[in-house]
């Protein structure tokens, strides 16, 4: 089933003044889409939409408190809709909506929504690098950063869920919507992609107890390594807390650093992230420090060696 | 003040405010000080949710729920009782916050004993 990925991710929020500043802040445009709804934008248009929680225009919230409302994935085009369609009808009510979009809910009572995805093509080069041996990817002059150099979330690249069944959700995301599993972290879960996405992972389950059901994280791609650690550096000088990173996973070979956020969920920047093709052959390793990174580094204050032994 | 660690002026804290505070550059988790009903509060910043424990702020000194009536940890939704540091929802339910003991100095300075600094958070 050629599905895409996430477009766009809903939470309804207690603190939406926060929500709002933190999602500008951390690199995303805001789109107002009625009078109480605000989408913020990756560079392809993928992203958040929030809402204050006792918006009636939400739907139903977890029984947990978890804020996330809804996951909406996009699909190829609309006959894939057509397949989802009859694929769910047997044993669901699936909602068509106006927009031709469909919405229902999984096994777990996830509230799903797919539609055509409204990704818009990014056309922008990668992050260069010049190594010995190799062709340089920078010419002469060609600086490798600037003070100003952009360093925006280019496109939604994954959602993490905590769910009370992983054998429900895996049944669900793998047996009905066709996402194959590319590695799994035992004592966690599966990491998973969709049929019309080569990345690494675009959902991951995490097992845990059915209180805690909902959002984890979610990330959004970076153009390369630089972009993530300086658009990481500049979110923490703005006063934001880090929770994890900055550091490379192993699955996924992806680079990452984890916020905290007032949507109750973490934001995650990630960068370079391995694809994979149906001849991949899934991974499994014991979850733990190991398993889930390569190297881990710390944030801190610029500094420099300067000044004599007498200090300053 | 030997043995202890100043982290503020009790006027620093209004009522109804948490703030968090590093006991000593470099060390490794902050110190969370909240006033409720007129009582100073102060605990590690340091979720119980993991092992070791976690910072729990969105943004600097950004502690609260968004209704201000429980300290939050930003992470998962946790949230704890002001007074007792208890979890009252959220995956850390039944465990608590590492209480720090705050003294009040004659001049008003709230100060922390000093092996504060060097605690990772959360010594269960
Ligand atoms: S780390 Fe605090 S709720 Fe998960
Ligand atoms: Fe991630």
């Amino acid at each position: 089933m050629n599905i895409v990925g996430p477009d766009h991710l809903v939470f309804g929020v207690e603190d939406l003044e926060g929500s709002k500043q933190y999602l500008e802040d951390f690199g995303l445009t805001p789109v107002q889409i009625d009078a109480t709804g605000w989408c913020f934008e990756a560079l392809d248009g993928t992203g958040v939409i929030i809402r204050h929680r006792d918006d009636p225009k939400l739907p139903p919230a977890l029984p947990t408190r978890n804020m996330l409302r809804q996951q909406v994935y996009g699909v190829a085009d609309a006959t894939v809709l057509d397949q989802i369609e009859a694929e769910m009808s047997r044993d669901r009510r699936v909602t068509r909506l106006a927009d031709g979009g469909l919405e229902f809910e999984d096994d777990l009572g996830f509230s799903l929504r797919f539609q055509v995805t409204i990704r818009r093509a990014l056309d922008m080069p990668a992050e260069k690098i010049n190594a010995p041996g190799a062709p340089a990817q920078r010419g002469p002059n060609e600086l490798g950063v600037t003070d100003d150099m952009p360093a925006l979330p280019r496109t939604l690249s994954h959602v993490v869920l905590f769910v009370p069944d992983i054998d429900k959700a895996v049944d669900f995301f793998v047996g009905r919507l066709g996402f194959v599993i590319t590695d799994i972290l035992q004592g966690a879960g599966p990491f998973l992609r969709p049929g019309g996405n080569d990345d690494h992972h675009t959902n991951f389950f995490i097992r845990t107890p059915a209180y805690m059901q909902g959002c984890e994280h979610l990330a959004f791609h970076m153009g390369g390594p630089t972009e993530l650690m300086v658009a990481g550096d500049r979110f923490t000088r703005k006063g934001y807390q880090t929770f994890w990173g900055p550091g490379r996973h192993r699955f996924g070979s992806n680079w990452f650093w984890y916020f905290n956020s007032p949507l109750g969920v973490h934001f995650e920047y990630d960068a370079d992230m391995d694809k994979h093709d149906d001849s991949w052959v899934a991974r499994e390793a014991p979850n733990g420090p190991e398993a889930s990174q390569m190297f881990l580094l710390q944030w801190r204050e610029k500094w420099a060696p300067m000044g004599g032994p007498e200090g300053k | 003040m030997s043995g202890r660690l100043r982290l503020c002026h009790r006027d620093d804290i209004a009522e109804g405010q948490a703030r968090g505070f590093l006991p000593l550059p470099g060390a490794r988790r902050k110190v969370i000080v909240v006033r409720r009903a007129g009582t100073l509060h102060a605990y590690m910043d340091a979720c119980p949710h993991y092992a070791g424990g976690t910072p729990m702020a969105w943004r600097e000194d950004a502690y609260l729920d968004g209704t201000g009536q429980h300290i939050a940890c930003h992470a998962h939704g946790a949230l704890f009782d002001i007074e007792t540091g208890a979890c009252l929802s959220g995956p850390c339910l039944g465990r608590k916050l590492t209480r720090v003991p705050l003294r009040e100095e004659e001049d008003g300075g709230l100060s922390v004993p000093a092996q504060v600094a060097g605690r990772a958070g959360r010594e269960d």
